[in-house]
């Protein structure tokens, strides 16, 4: 157990006092890049390099490899460009970005500052759900720290290059999650999802050459470049470097967020976060937020926590939420849960996500009410099957893929519900 | 020869072929009598028997007819003429609905296309028109007629309703 | 050029396209909701999915551009599978009540769902509802039939220019509204109508009264304005009973104005003459046509014979045929009388116009979106053309900058990029501004009056100079108000001063559908038909009101509404002793005034041509039968001037006598376009006498609304109940409201002259100090002058 590193990267100031002010992240070498970066004038091909060697991979749940999509951004196209901060966690069972936030806000201060400085932009935002009172306080704290120590603005510390960035909370919108969407809510529009390609890397915020990524991905940048992509890569496994942050909630003793390495195994994960609660066995877990597919405890006890092994056990990292559900555990309940939560956060723009989230909701919502009929389980996987891959956005693959797993791990409780019109599990929680 | 013909003298007296011929309609005088005396009789009718159209209502007194039209685009001798409007009420009406039955071919397809079964085509074979226009069944007329036979009506379609 | 693939179709396109323009070009169907070829993609529908080779999913054909080698499938097991798909989801929501629904038969989604949808469906949920709005007067919503394609969003943001739809809320619970409980007020709002593929949008006035199938389309043209839009006529009977746009990339590409759409509504108004009416001493009698025009040309003889010819007048509407204008005059020419006029609304006749132009516009009406300077003098260009004002908005949305001269300042849908709102005495002063902030020496400043000539550039004035010397191509528009202003003479001189400094060019937005027509067909006193000379003028429109004749021919004019000086026209009318009217409708004045009422048909019911400003001659036939005893204008005059004995009146169809003056006009030195500098400037110095320079005391303002331009759009109900037509009565600027201490209850008393009227009152914080707005108020005098303005106590 002790052999697991943890809080090596989001997380290196946690532990010390004041762990979100500017001179404890300074104690720990922060800003030390961006100066020398500043001063050195460091070519950004060198930095997108690294960070393709260190195989960084978004931390917002697609795990796309940071460093390619660093060099998609025209950086010599003249006029505006932006750098955006997806911090609008909004997937079920994810707090980790609200914690970076909280407690090292300035590591991602830095990250968007050095991403403005590879990609030309001048300009950054910081997108945060709309419920994030407290880390908006502390990142326009770090913010105003950041300014007056002159780590911020126009012509920083001499050298002659400019960047300055805001902190923005949105409405409360899960789809504002959504890159796009993310970017028309920052324009002042309703949160929608654009057509892609054009991709934002060419077409972005306001129509400029915009990188977004996830606020974990950001944080993680200023390390990488301080101690090598190398270093980086060795804490995880080939193909998937660093460490990365589990959000572990459910029925365990000790939820919370973990740092740990990527491919780390579920159990060891598992163990950390105090086991089972109550010393139930484990039923099922979604490794990534809501919106992956269910593992059954056999598949993920086995199974290693990373993008690939995660990939190969039928399911995905996403943002790395493990929502853990013990024996106790009705899976329709779980999964009338989900649905409700896609159908009322489904934009309305693309047909079969405004029509089929609220189909499924209500179906799986009369099997769980004890009106089901077994040919509705077929129905489902249909319904979902014309959703996946027909729409603008992800969010429609998102509120079919929990339909799909979840009869296919769990037909039997499924049909339980139907025929006995009450759940298979007794004294369920 | 000679006994053929004594054989054909014979029959020529006593009337042979004559008796012959009676011999069918004595047995026609007692068989049973296949004539209806109409109009006190009447030949039994399908529920399915295409007569003079209705106009029907629901029981809350709403007349069905949301004058979609489709019997006047579908009547194949150009016998139905619909006019239509919003009602007060914003609601989809006819201000005109007629049946020449002069041009109808009483086919039934206005009642196959109807979507509401408003327009039907009652068990009623017997009538008859004295004055010149009125061959023009009005929405009043066949309304009226609608509500006179209702029970019949609802009875015949009810009887026919499995095989539909 | 690339190379693509299609349904195993070679084809060469263009690399940028998206494969449902090409498939649609090619003649490959795709299914489409959201998908409009005017409207931007928005992807969101989803039926056009289709299989392409080497893609994981299905692609939008309406948002996936082609790349060299794509082959696409829009038959394959895939793309099917897809496309039903997604019509199960669009009529799970979507009612299946089609009988009722006014789009039944001519709708876009029951058109695919008879390919694409399922017999039986599987949704067992309770259907979505939504609660009507209720929009205005012009579109009824049914909007629990919507499926969210939000072209009519679209639509608003990127054609109207006023963002009045919206998508609210979100998901299942996403509906169109408008955000704040109000009526959808576009000009072109109709068009939502066509554009929306479901019942969810349908017209109002047309609503459940007939169904697509039982109508016939009949094509015309739109009477209303100098665009002349391509229209429909659907025609059930001999009803019209609504009109659609007809496709004309040319002209209304595929959308037209609501004028246009609604005024139809007047063809079956109580007011329509279906008799011919003949006045005999003071009782009016239905008669048949021979007596009434016995009448007319006896009356006329008479007059002509003891009078003169010279004193008969004859007014005409600016939305009259061309074949109307060109018989009217050569009727009335052939008696020796040359007094007739179109120009109904203009006051400043000193400036004569020139030989006529075979167009009021430099150019075509899609080369007005590449022009990238506009001057807009005296026009409120968004109300008075719409679809004029539509090429306008596209230019600039391209970069255009639009500078405005007017009196009010008018809400235009597009960035205005300098608004000079001045006193209209004031116009002139400062068009010459401008001119001079151009060119301090321009050779026009000699010829001009002092006040003028003194004028020194103002920042404003010297904005809009160096804005439109910025261009590289410049055009300059004389709104309505600019040609019945009464400098009218000199705001066309500094207009085209101006344009020849800036090498831009000139453009007339004339009133009615056929002024350029009425222009060519000699329907002016100073200049015959195809412009051939006359050897004396006669009466222009003011004089013929000025100096009262003794016998007035109106054709399709309502004096009180359609002449600049109104009262004065009616009592000249008054006074005449003979006045013959045609006319499709009657009213209570012209039963006053008039001694004989021809009744006219209609638009819908006559052939004819309008010849637009763009200079299209656009023919139409008679879509419908006239009513009752109406006919054609055209014929009725060819049998007046048989029973004058005039020769060359043999004519059987409408389209000899066009014909007849297309010959005259080609043979003619008509100009395509009047070319800057083609004033004749000697008389400009005499406007000072009549200059007020004191711009003291109020002056008023008259404009006619969007929809009071012509007795059509008069009698259409529906449009009468339009916020745009909320544009009536009087209106004052605050500084006068406080300046007279108006008490906002009581109606105010305006007179002019011997002229007065009491009406309701309102403020209008566009109108400058010192304004009395009317709209085209009957009663009083000239349009612009002088007017005084009491409030007496009302008990």
């Amino acid at each position: 157990m002790t052999a697991i590193p943890t809080n090596q990267v989001c997380f290196r100031t946690l532990g010390h006092d004041a762990p979100s002010s500017l001179a404890t992240y300074e104690s720990l070498g922060g800003y030390q890049v961006w100066r020398r970066i500043l001063k050195e004038k460091t070519p950004p091909e060198e930095i997108v390099e690294v960070l393709k060697l260190s195989m960084l991979r978004g931390r917002g749940g697609a795990g796309f490899p940071t460093g390619l999509k660093w060099s998609f951004v025209p950086r010599t196209s003249p006029g505006q460009k932006y750098v955006v901060c997806n911090s609008d966690e909004s997937e079920p069972g994810t707090f980790k970005d609200r914690d970076i936030m909280r407690y090292n806000p300035h590591q991602m201060i830095e990250g968007m500052a050095i991403a403005g400085y590879v990609m030309g932009a001048t300009v950054g935002y910081n997108y945060m759900r709309g419920e994030f009172i407290e880390p908006f306080e502390s990142c326009e704290r770090a913010l105003k720290d950041a300014r007056e120590s002159g780590l911020l603005g126009d012509n920083i510390l001499g050298s002659g290059i400019d960047f300055d960035m805001h902190n923005h909370l949105g409405a409360g919108a899960y789809i504002c999650g959504e890159e796009t969407a993310l970017l028309e809510s920052l324009e002042g529009k309703k949160g929608m999802p654009r057509f892609k390609p054009p991709f934002p890397a060419n077409y972005g915020l306001y129509g400029r050459p915009t990188n977004v990524n996830n606020t974990e991905s950001y944080a993680s940048v200023p390390i990488i470049l301080e101690k090598g992509g190398q270093w980086f890569l060795d804490l995880g496994k080939p193909n998937n470097g660093g460490m990365k942050i589990f959000s572990v909630s459910g029925h365990v003793n000790k939820p919370g967020n973990y740092e740990v390495p990527l491919g780390t195994p579920f159990k060891d994960l598992l163990a950390m976060a105090g086991g089972v609660r109550d010393g139930n066995r484990l039923k099922a877990v979604i490794p990534g937020g809501s919106s992956v597919p269910v593992l059954p405890a056999d598949i993920i006890l086995k199974t290693d926590m990373d993008y690939d092994s995660l990939d190969k056990a039928g399911s995905m990292l996403g943002a790395g939420s493990v929502i853990v559900m013990d024996e106790t555990t009705c899976m329709v309940k779980v999964l009338a849960r989900i649905a409700h939560f896609y159908f009322e956060e489904s934009c309305g723009q693309c047909t079969p996500c405004r029509e089929g989230t609220g189909w499924l909701s209500r179906v799986i919502h009369r099997i769980e009410a004890g009106e089901g009929k077994l040919e509705y389980l077929d129905l489902l996987g249909d319904v979902s099957n014309k959703i996946m891959g027909r729409t603008i956005c992800a969010l429609g693959d998102a509120a079919a893929m929990p339909v799909i797993s979840f009869i296919k791990h769990f037909r039997e409780e499924f049909a339980y519900h139907i025929e006995h019109k009450k759940c298979l599990v007794e004294n369920r929680s | 020869m000679v006994l053929k013909r004594l054989k054909h003298f014979i029959k020529s007296f006593t009337l042979w072929e004559l008796l012959k011929g009676l011999r069918l309609t004595g047995r026609v005088l007692f068989d049973k009598k296949s004539t209806i005396q109409f109009p006190d009789e009447t030949t039994p009718q399908s529920a399915r028997f295409r007569g003079v159209h209705a106009l029907r209502r629901y029981e809350n007194g709403e007349e069905r007819c949301i004058a979609c039209k489709l019997c006047e685009a579908v009547c194949p001798a150009l016998a139905i003429t619909i006019d239509s409007d919003q009602r007060e009420d914003g609601s989809r009406r006819t201000t005109r609905y007629d049946i020449d039955l002069f041009k109808c071919i009483y086919c039934g397809m206005c009642e196959e296309s109807c979507p509401v079964d408003a327009i039907v085509e009652t068990g009623i074979a017997n009538y008859h028109f004295e004055e010149r226009g009125e061959n023009i069944m009005t929405k009043e007329k066949l309304l009226a007629i609608g509500d006179r036979y209702e029970k019949q009506i609802a009875a015949d379609r009810k009887q026919d309703a499995p095989y539909r | 050029m690339i190379n693509i693939e299609i349904d195993g179709k070679k084809l060469s396109v263009e690399p940028g396209e998206m494969i449902i323009e090409v498939a649609d070009k090619a003649g490959i169907a795709i299914p489409r909701f959201c998908y409009h070829k005017k409207l931007s993609i928005a992807a969101n529908c989803r039926m056009c999915l289709v299989e392409v080779e080497n893609a994981p999913k299905p692609l939008p054909a309406c948002a996936t551009p082609v790349g060299e080698g794509m082959k696409v499938y829009t038959q394959s097991e895939k793309t099917i599978e897809a496309q039903k798909s997604v019509m199960e989801f669009l009529l799970i929501n979507h009612p299946l009540d089609c009988p009722i629904c006014d789009q039944g038969g001519e709708c876009e989604l029951q058109d695919v769902a008879m390919g694409y949808g399922e017999g039986v469906s599987r949704f067992t949920e309770g259907k979505r509802t939504v609660k009507d709005k209720d929009i205005g007067p012009l579109i009824a919503t049914e909007l629990t039939r919507c499926i969210h394609c939000t072209r009519c969003v679209r639509f608003g943001e990127e054609v109207a220019g006023i963002q009045e739809l919206g998508a609210v809320q979100r998901g299942e619970h996403m509906k169109i509204a408008t955000y704040i409980e109000g009526s959808v007020d576009s000009e072109l709002s109709g068009n939502v109508i066509d554009l929306c593929p479901v019942g969810a949008l349908t017209s109002k006035p047309f609503r459940f009264s007939a169904r697509a199938w039982e109508m016939q389309q009949r094509p015309t043209i739109a009477p209303h304005d100098g665009v002349g839009s391509h229209l429909y006529l659907h025609v059930m009977g001999n009803q019209v009973k609504r009109v659609v746009p007809r496709e004309a990339e040319a002209i209304n590409e595929t959308w037209i104005a609501d004028r246009d759409r609604y005024s139809y509504e007047s063809l079956h108004h109580a007011d329509r003459v279906t008799k011919p009416l003949v006045k005999q001493e003071g009782v009016w009698k239905e008669t048949d046509w021979s007596q009434a025009l016995e009448v007319v040309a006896k009356q006329l003889n008479i007059i002509a014979k003891n009078d003169g010819a010279d004193q008969i007048g004859c007014l005409a509407s600016p939305s009259a045929t061309l074949e109307e204008h060109y018989l009217l005059q050569k009727w009335l020419r052939a008696l020796g009388c040359q007094n007739i006029d179109h120009r109904l609304r203009k006051t400043d006749f000193r400036v004569k116009e020139q030989a006529p132009q075979s167009a009021a516009l430099p150019c075509e009406f899609t080369d007005v979106e590449y022009y990238d300077r506009f001057l807009l003098i005296g026009s409120y260009l968004r109300k008075d053309i719409p679809m004029l004002n539509h090429r306008v908005r596209k230019a600039v949305m391209l970069g255009a900058e639009v500078s405005v001269l007017n009196p009010v300042d008018y809400d235009f849908n597009f960035d205005v990029a300098h608004a000079l709102i001045s006193d209209v005495r004031l116009l002139s002063t400062q068009l010459a501004g401008i001119l001079k902030a151009l060119s301090a020496n321009a050779p026009l400043f000699s010829t001009l009056p002092d006040y003028l000539r003194q004028v020194s550039p103002d920042p404003a004035q010297q904005a809009v100079a160096d804005s439109l010397k910025a261009g590289e191509k410049v055009m300059l528009f004389l709104g309505s108000l600019a040609l019945h202003h009464p400098e009218a003479g000199l705001l066309k001189a500094l207009a085209e001063g101006i344009a020849k400094e800036t090498s831009g060019e000139l453009a007339f937005l004339h009133e009615g559908a056929n002024a350029v027509g009425a222009r060519l067909a000699g329907a002016m006193p100073h200049v015959g038909a195809a412009g051939s000379a006359l050897p004396t003028p006669g009466l222009d429109a003011a004089a013929m009101t000025h100096a009262p004749r003794k016998a007035y021919v109106l054709h399709q004019i309502e004096p009180e509404w359609d002449c600049a000086y109104s009262a004065q026209t009616l009592q000249a009318l008054e006074q005449a002793e003979f006045v013959v009217a045609l006319n499709t409708f009657q009213s209570d004045t012209m039963l006053d005034y008039a001694d004989v009422i021809l009744p006219a048909a209609a638009f819908t019911e006559t052939s004819g041509t309008y010849v637009n400003l763009a200079g299209h001659w656009q023919s139409f036939e008679g879509a419908v039968v006239p009513q009752g005893e109406a006919r054609p204008a055209w014929k009725i005059l060819r049998v007046l001037a048989n029973l004058h004995d005039v020769e060359g009146f043999d004519y059987t169809a409408s389209t000899e006598v066009r014909d007849e003056l297309k010959q005259q006009v080609e043979e003619s030195a008509a100009q395509s376009h009047e070319v800057a500098g083609q004033t004749d400037t000697s008389s400009l110095k005499s406007y000072s006498a009549s200059r007020d320079n004191t711009q003291q005391g109020l002056v008023r303002l008259t404009e006619t609304p969007l929809y009071r331009t012509d007795a059509f759009v008069r009698r259409s109900p529906a449009l009468q109940q339009t916020t745009d037509n909320q544009r009536t009565g009087v209106r004052v600027s605050r500084q006068v409201a406080e300046q007279y201490k108006l008490d906002p209850a009581h109606p105010v008393t305006l007179q002019q002259g011997d002229y007065s009227v009491s009406l309701p009152w309102q403020v209008d914080e566009a109108l400058p100090g010192n304004h009395v707005w009317t709209a085209g108020v009957a009663g009083l005098g000239a349009p612009f002058g002088a007017i005084e303005l009491t409030q007496g106590k009302v008990s």
